[in-house]
């Protein structure tokens, strides 16, 4: 094994790290507003990776360009599960009964995404599809950085949003303590429905992303669902930079391990580490101590 | 005087809050304890760090002389001591009947897989609802009754266990005047059957008349003791009440 | 009089079950009865962990093809006969299931759910890859236990073995229902803390429980690896079979003993219709995830509990118990 080898498997890392970042961020929104594991969160990122292939089917166009359509979108259909499905549970059994909510809906994406697109796998050719660029000795897909770099850009617009806005602040104010935020006058209704729907839009980029360098096929959601649940349990739920953290170190380790065990048994990399911080410490690494009793 | 509760230097810190902290304190066996002190000087964390729902960072807990400390709560209870919860915890979708045939203690696979509910253990618990003063209610739903009869349904299931310490968090906390009466003479009756109480409590007019011997916190440590006549007039105490 | 009904309920059902192959007019019919039958045993099973504490497992499809593997593996690899090889497979998988669930019932509510998908995704991952054990997407192919049998004899007699399962596994969870095991386990379901506080050994009770439904479950499996004789990893462990046991338990009702036997039914039946119409469409992943969101939203108690409500809000009105004891609260019953 060639230390270019191994830096170009670092930088990969680094790259598929920053995507998982930016996913888990989602998930970690939901379930700071309203306690929810989002199953279906990468049902809807494998939606809106079709979305962006079908855009670009149709249109010609580039991908990204589908994102002016998908996010805003994406955004609404959060608002209005938060609205229509999860504020609908009875609040004694929300966490229990999300996930087989959000399960649900997750299954269905699935089953429509077969119905609509079929099971055949799907790729987008772009002209830059195959070039790759020289970065110290390592060879890198230029779609990758392009994935990383709108992963990166929603990750820091994210940050932006959640520290320099007033919604921001409300909608910090809700994940730390609701009833506190409600004395403050913060609707925390309306709050989590828009977390929701933040989160959700960060499936939208994350799709689109995932299109430009992957295949697509509508069970696919299941590969990344383990992963991400990994890392937010790793990360201490609720912790939006610790799921980040937890992000960066699993995709790095996966990529680093695709080395020597190939890229299947890599993966098992995600539920060690899941199962080892049940055993060690439930309450996740990096995080709250929300993990144990959620 | 038999040894029964005893703490010694027991502390439990959560981040950087110190809600225990190094508290020694013993309480009189035989008797009606009370603890009191202001909101958030620790009182119901020390409840939870005794009966084993929360792990203690240092310190220990004794009972009858036996090493509780970092004992899981289910033998904490085999041990002797029962409790019960601040915001009052039944078990909402049982049978009043269930709650008290759930604290059934059935020892080895025969007796855990002999039918719930023998006529033996339905008496016992008829008579403890009787003594609580909710016996028509056995065929009930829990959730669906008031929170005092809830209050007196849990009050039941510890009971049911046969605990000869029992620790209650807040018994009149939410409850009618008549009612706090009512649990008050049962607490006095079972003392006098020879069970301990420790209570935790805010109704300082309850505490005096009720108890033999009182334990005051303050910052997650004990700073007075004594019987109720003499702490009420501890100058710490007013301190620590009244910020003076 | 109302257990006498009970009874007579329970003869007519079961003699329509045992007498059902009698009247099944081909062996499609059949092999489709043969195929709800191990829906009911898998959500049954899955109901004695479910249903009891309340730790629903998305991922009981692990043990369901655990099951199935290990009874394949130890006859073609080892040369158990098939029977044996579906009891030490029930075996291996009960000792498995005892480090698994240690790790798993650590978390409760929602990182209970993570870890048991997560579980099933390892599994897969593992015996897709593992290709000289396994045979790997390849699939393994199992060798009738009676070889000498048609097709129409074959589901015949399995139609019966899994009958005869499912009845070992509703008499154990009647058993369960009744006892102090059950009552304490349902402790559990309400309220943990509580449960512990009172004396129950949480933990010993939920690993039993779990332990149990596992071992189950990977009959179910083993069984159904006997009559269909050929394994695939993306069918075994898939998140699909144990998201079925879940909707069957919930749709008929977790807290009744024919509550995931009626859910078993109605889905299954459905599932093959959707198959017939719809063919290889994923349309069938559609109408489970509508139908699980409709029981989790509008009845999740399951149909059982939700049409007597109905009936008895038909009925005469029931007087409120609050307001009759609070008068009796009234009359002081304590000296």
């Amino acid at each position: 094994m060639t230390g270019t080898l191994l830096f170009q498997s670092l930088v990969l890392g680094v790259l598929l790290g920053g995507l998982y970042a930016l996913l888990a961020a989602g998930l970690t929104l939901y379930f700071g507003v309203m306690r929810v594991v989002m199953i279906a969160h990468s049902a809807f990122l494998v939606l809106a990776a079709y979305l962006a292939w079908d855009f670009n089917q149709r249109t010609g166009l580039d991908p990204l360009v589908s994102l002016v359509v998908t996010v805003p979108l994406f955004f609404l259909a959060g608002v209005g599960m938060q609205r229509l499905l999860i504020a609908r549970l009875r609040p004694a059994t929300v966490t229990m009964m999300s996930v087989l909510l959000t399960f649900a809906v997750a299954l269905t994406i699935e089953g429509l995404l077969g119905f609509v697109y079929s099971g055949t796998q799907r790729r987008i050719q772009l002209p830059y599809s195959g070039a790759s660029i020289d970065f110290f000795g390592a060879r890198i897909a230029v779609v990758k950085l392009i994935a990383f770099g709108l992963a990166a850009l929603a990750l820091l617009g994210l940050f932006l949003v959640l520290t320099r806005t007033r919604f921001g602040q409300a909608l910090r104010a809700t994940i730390q303590h609701p009833q506190a935020a409600q004395l403050l006058g913060i609707d925390t209704n309306r709050i989590a429905g828009f977390g929701f729907g933040l989160g959700l839009a960060t499936a939208a980029i994350g799709g689109t992303a995932l299109a430009l360098d992957s295949t697509i096929f509508p069970s696919l959601h299941w590969h990344w669902i383990g992963p991400l649940m990994a890392i937010i349990v790793v990360g201490g739920l609720g912790s939006v930079p610790g799921a980040a953290i937890a992000a960066m170190l699993l995709g790095i380790m996966q990529s680093l391990l695709q080395l020597p065990m190939g890229t299947t048994w890599a993966q098992t990399v995600f539920y060690l580490a899941l199962f080892a911080t049940l055993m060690i410490r439930p309450q996740g690494f990096f995080g709250g101590r929300l993990a144990q009793r959620f | 005087m038999t040894a029964g509760l005893e703490t010694r230097e027991l502390t439990k810190a959560f981040g950087g809050v110190v809600a225990v902290d190094h508290a020694t304190v013993s309480f009189r066996h035989g008797k009606v304890n009370a603890l009191i002190g202001p909101n958030g000087s620790g009182k119901t964390t020390f409840f939870n760090c005794v009966t084993g729902m929360i792990r203690p960072d240092s310190g220990t807990a004794s009972y009858r002389g036996k090493d509780i400390t970092r004992t899981a709560p289910h033998r904490v209870a085999a041990a002797g001591i029962g409790r019960s919860f601040q915001l009052c915890r039944i078990f909402p979708r049982m049978t009043v009947m269930e709650n008290l045939l759930a604290a059934v203690r059935p020892q080895g696979i025969g007796a855990l897989l002999r039918r719930s509910g023998g006529a033996a253990d339905v008496e016992r618990a008829r008579g403890w609802l009787h003594r609580v003063g909710i016996d028509h209610l056995e065929a009930a739903e829990a959730r669906d009754l008031s929170y005092g009869q809830q209050k007196l349904l849990e009050l039941a299931g510890v009971l049911m266990a046969e605990p000869e310490t029992i620790m209650l968090d807040e018994p009149a906390g939410g409850v009618n005047p008549a009612l706090i009466d009512r649990i008050a003479a049962l607490v006095r009756e079972l003392n006098a059957e020879g069970r301990t109480f420790i209570v935790v409590e805010h109704n300082m007019e309850l505490v005096m008349s009720l108890s033999d011997h009182v334990v005051v916190f303050d910052r997650g440590r004990p700073i007075a003791e004594g019987p109720p006549a003499d702490v009420q007039s501890d100058p710490a105490v007013l301190e620590a009440y009244l910020g003076v | 009089m109302r257990s006498a009904s009970r009874w007579v309920a329970l003869a007519v059902g079961v003699a329509l079950v045992l007498a059902f192959p009698l009247v099944s007019p081909n062996a499609y019919i059949l092999s489709a009865a043969v195929v709800i039958l191990h829906y009911a045993v898998l959500s049954t099973s899955w109901n004695v962990v479910g249903g009891f504490t309340g730790y629903i497992s998305l991922g009981h499809a692990a043990y369901f093809g655990l099951g199935a593997y290990g009874t394949a593996l130890l006859i073609t690899r080892a040369g158990v006969p098939s029977f044996l090889a579906l009891g030490l497979a029930g075996l291996v998988v009960a000792v498995l299931a005892v480090p698994i669930g240690i790790a798993a019932l650590r978390v409760r509510g929602a990182s209970f759910v993570i870890v048991s998908i997560a579980l099933v995704l390892i599994l897969l991952l593992v015996f897709q890859s593992w290709r000289e054990v396994t045979g790997g997407s390849d699939g393994l192919v199992v060798p009738r236990p009676f070889p000498e049998l048609l097709r129409p004899q074959h589901h015949l007699v399995f139609f019966y073995l899994f009958a005869a399962l499912l009845a070992l596994v509703l008499l154990a969870w009647w058993t369960i229902d009744r006892s102090r095991f059950g009552m304490g386990l349902k402790a559990i379901r309400e309220d943990e803390d509580k449960a512990q506080a009172l004396g129950v050994p949480t933990f010993a009770y939920k690993l039993a429980a779990f332990v149990l439904s596992a071992t189950f479950t990977a009959l179910g499996g083993g069984m159904y690896a006997l009559w269909f004789g050929d394994l695939d990893p993306v069918f075994q462990f898939s998140i699909l079979i144990g998201s079925y046991m879940v909707l069957m338990a919930l749709l008929g009702g977790v807290r009744h003993l024919f509550g995931p036997v009626l859910g078993a039914l109605v889905v299954g039946v459905a599932l093959e219709f959707f198959k017939q119409q719809y063919g290889d469409t994923q349309f069938h992943l559609v109408a489970t995830g509508l139908l699980l969101g409709v029981v989790v939203l509008f009845m999740p108690d399951g149909v059982i509990p939700a049409v007597r409500g109905l009936l008895a809000r038909r009925g005469p009105q029931q007087s409120s118990i609050r307001e009759v004891s609070a008068a009796e609260l009234q009359k002081e019953r304590v000296p």
